[in-house]
């Protein structure tokens, strides 16, 4: 597999490299501000881009809006957004485009180092991981007539791993539950939530995500 | 750092209400107050007003106040004036004006008790310290006080035309109402208006009492008008002139501002002091811990692998730990969303965060300055963080809103209120934040719910 980092912390961006090719993943490029990263994605056409939200030269969220514009200028590019806080608006900024291939996760999560790899391996594969903390904020927000308000705390919690883009068989043993047990509470939820049963892993959380951000 | 307190107690409990100074509201003070120069003309309504009995009464009697200063200053100037020769002059002196001033100021408020004009004082701050002499200094060398006296100089004059035209209008006008009355007590009267009527009983005297009423309106239009100019004259010779009151007005303002840029100081102290002790308590110490962990596992790295891996372990667990407690710190810092997207995303994503159920309302056009935008947020962290601990409340809402010329904010949950603003608290921190940008800061929790806290912010900071 073949990566570009655009992180301006060097010693971040060192450690990265080194992480990712501690489980064999290349990385082609890195690039230290956020109107580099379009040129060398085009450059390289690389399996995935990581991304630092802050950098140089605003240092507010140039890293992101270079997600976007590689996004749209080579869309279906996996990317995944690292943070040093999650906010629930960058995520579904970042998912307005699609949620295949994208990742949102808090920058410490690097340090659970095969979490990190798994994560990483599923993005580029077109799958979607968003950070715990994202979820919570989407499920902790509500409207008033929140279909939401119509699961109970368990469905809800499925939902919140769901969204994470955990398979059945997790979720199942995250909840130590049986996987059939899993499934009956996911087609509850896309039943009360009205929303059509999917396969395949990144379309439920696709679905979860546009009802949950940007509806 | 909530410092919501609960009062159960029955004598401290009712509304709080905590309100920073603002200027534009302390101008408003003295406004709206009826007098001689804004009541109705409206006869009727100037009949039921006492402010037209009270001005008739003060000037038909203030002849003999007017006398009477004519006579104190007369006699009292001219011999001082004689006695400065052999130095007795300048103590009788000393104690005339001390006199005259005092008259003023009794003077301003008869002004007030009859007219309903408030002359303010336009003195100048005494010197400080007790010494009599430099006070007599001090009174000498404020021109107030010589304005005062050209008053009391003029008032004799001013009161004499006063009293005849009072007397004059008010004696016919009585006479007439009051006919019945004399004709009964004097057996018969004769009115003589070019042509002469005579009166033999009360009944015969009724139709003139009808043309008395009808004198009455002219009376008190020329009481009104008499009112009128004495109170200007008065508030001209013993109120400020434009320059002093502008003068007042800028002190007033200079020390609002320094009062507020006092608490904005200590706010931004407490905030140093604040982070200095998290820092200390809380990441220093998880990261000291880690360090000894690995130092601990190096040490034991040979001879105890097993051993030396559990420390890894936990030392992992602790940086983690260690970056998640900074994360929150900067946080509460500043927010960076804040920057990068304004009010409406941060505070969506502080309402996420709220263990009860949040409404967001954020109208504005567009992004008011940063410092509006800090202040706002943090009132509604501040508040939604109490209303976590102590409100006991199952919803929140908050309202963010352009209304003229300020940005109000609002949050209201469904607690239980007796929420208090005590010194050094939360909420009291809050409004020394907000009165840094001339702002203010409502709390209205009256026990047994709901809790509101508004805050109104100037947007062109």
């Amino acid at each position: 597999m073949r990566v570009v980092i655009a992180e301006d912390s060097v010693l971040l961006r060192e450690g990265l490299v080194r992480l990712l090719a501690d489980a064999g993943i290349e990385t082609v490029a890195t690039v230290g501000d956020g109107p580099g990263l379009p040129g060398i994605v085009e450059e390289h056409a690389p399996d995935l881009a990581i991304v630092d939200v802050r950098m140089p030269p605003s240092f507010t969220d140039e890293g992101l809006r270079a997600a976007l514009a590689v996004r749209e200028r080579r869309p279906g590019t996996p990317i995944l957004v690292l943070s040093q806080y999650v906010e629930e608006r960058y995520a579904t900024d970042l998912i307005g485009g699609g949620a295949e291939g994208v990742g949102y996760l808090l920058k410490e999560r690097v340090s659970d180092v095969e979490e990190f790899i798994d994560a990483v391996r599923r993005i580029a594969a077109g799958g979607t991981v968003i950070d715990p903390e994202v979820i919570g904020q989407l499920l902790g927000r509500r409207r008033t007539g929140d279909p939401l308000e119509a699961l109970t705390p368990r469905e809800r919690e499925v939902l919140g791993l769901m969204a994470q883009g955990r398979s059945n068989g997790a979720i199942a043993a995250d909840l130590v539950v049986t996987e059939g047990a899993v499934e009956k509470h996911i087609s509850n939820i896309f039943m009360k939530l009205g929303l059509q049963p999917a396969q395949g892993g990144h379309r439920r959380v696709m679905a979860v995500l546009a009802y949950l951000g940007l509806h | 750092m909530g410092e919501l307190s609960k009062d159960t107690g029955a004598a401290g409990g009712g509304a709080v209400q905590w309100a920073a100074a603002r200027w534009a509201t302390a101008t408003r003070a003295d406004d709206g107050q009826t007098s001689v120069m804004n009541r109705s003309w409206h006869p009727l309504a100037m009949a039921k007003s006492s402010l037209t009995w009270r001005s008739a009464l003060y000037l038909g009697v203030s002849l003999a106040w007017g006398l009477g200063w004519f006579v104190v200053l007369a006699v009292g100037l001219s011999l001082s004036v004689a006695l400065l020769i052999i130095w007795v002059g300048l103590p009788l002196l000393a104690l005339l004006m001390v006199a005259w001033r005092f008259g003023a100021v009794l003077e301003r408020r008869f002004v007030l008790a009859a007219f309903g004009v408030r002359i303010p004082s336009p003195y100048r701050r005494m010197p400080e310290g007790r010494n009599p002499l430099s006070r007599l200094r001090g009174m000498a060398g404020d021109p107030a006080t010589w304005k005062d006296l050209v008053y009391f100089a003029a008032l004799l004059p001013i009161t004499l035309g006063e009293f005849f035209v009072s007397a004059m209008v008010w004696a016919g006008t009585g006479t007439l109402l009051f006919l019945p009355v004399i004709v009964a007590v004097a057996g018969g009267a004769e009115v003589n208006f070019g042509v002469s009527y005579w009166a033999g009983n009360p009944v015969e005297a009724l139709p003139v009492s009808l043309l008395g009423l009808a004198c009455l309106v002219p009376a008190m239009y020329v009481t009104r008008a008499m009112a009128m100019g004495h109170a200007a004259f008065a508030a001209l010779m013993l109120g400020p002139s434009p320059s002093q009151r502008e003068n007042a007005a800028l002190r007033e303002r200079t020390e609002h501002l320094r009062a507020s840029r006092a608490r904005g100081v200590d706010a931004a102290e407490f905030e140093r002091r604040r982070i200095e002790r998290d820092l200390h308590d809380g990441a220093q110490q998880r990261l000291l811990a880690v360090a000894m962990d690995i130092g601990r596992a190096r040490a034991k790295l040979d001879e105890d692998p097993e051993g030396a891996r559990e420390l890894i372990e936990q030392a992992h667990a602790g940086t983690r730990e260690a970056i998640s407690e900074l994360r929150d710190l900067a946080r509460g810092i500043y927010p960076a969303i804040l920057t990068d997207r304004g009010l409406d995303p941060a505070l969506s994503g502080l309402a996420g965060r709220a263990p009860v159920p949040v409404e967001v309302a954020v109208d504005l056009d567009e992004r008011p300055p940063a410092a509006v935008e800090s202040i706002a947020y943090f009132i509604v962290a501040e508040s939604l963080a109490n209303i976590a601990k102590y409100a006991r409340a199952t919803r929140a809402s908050v309202r963010v809103a352009r209304e003229d010329r300020w940005v109000v904010v609002e949050v209201i949950d469904n607690g239980v209120g007796g929420a208090v603003a005590r010194p050094d608290g939360g909420l009291a921190g809050l409004a020394d934040r907000a009165a840094t940008i001339d702002g203010m800061l409502i709390v209205d929790s009256p026990p047994g719910g709901p809790t509101i806290i508004r805050a109104d912010l100037p947007c062109t900071w």
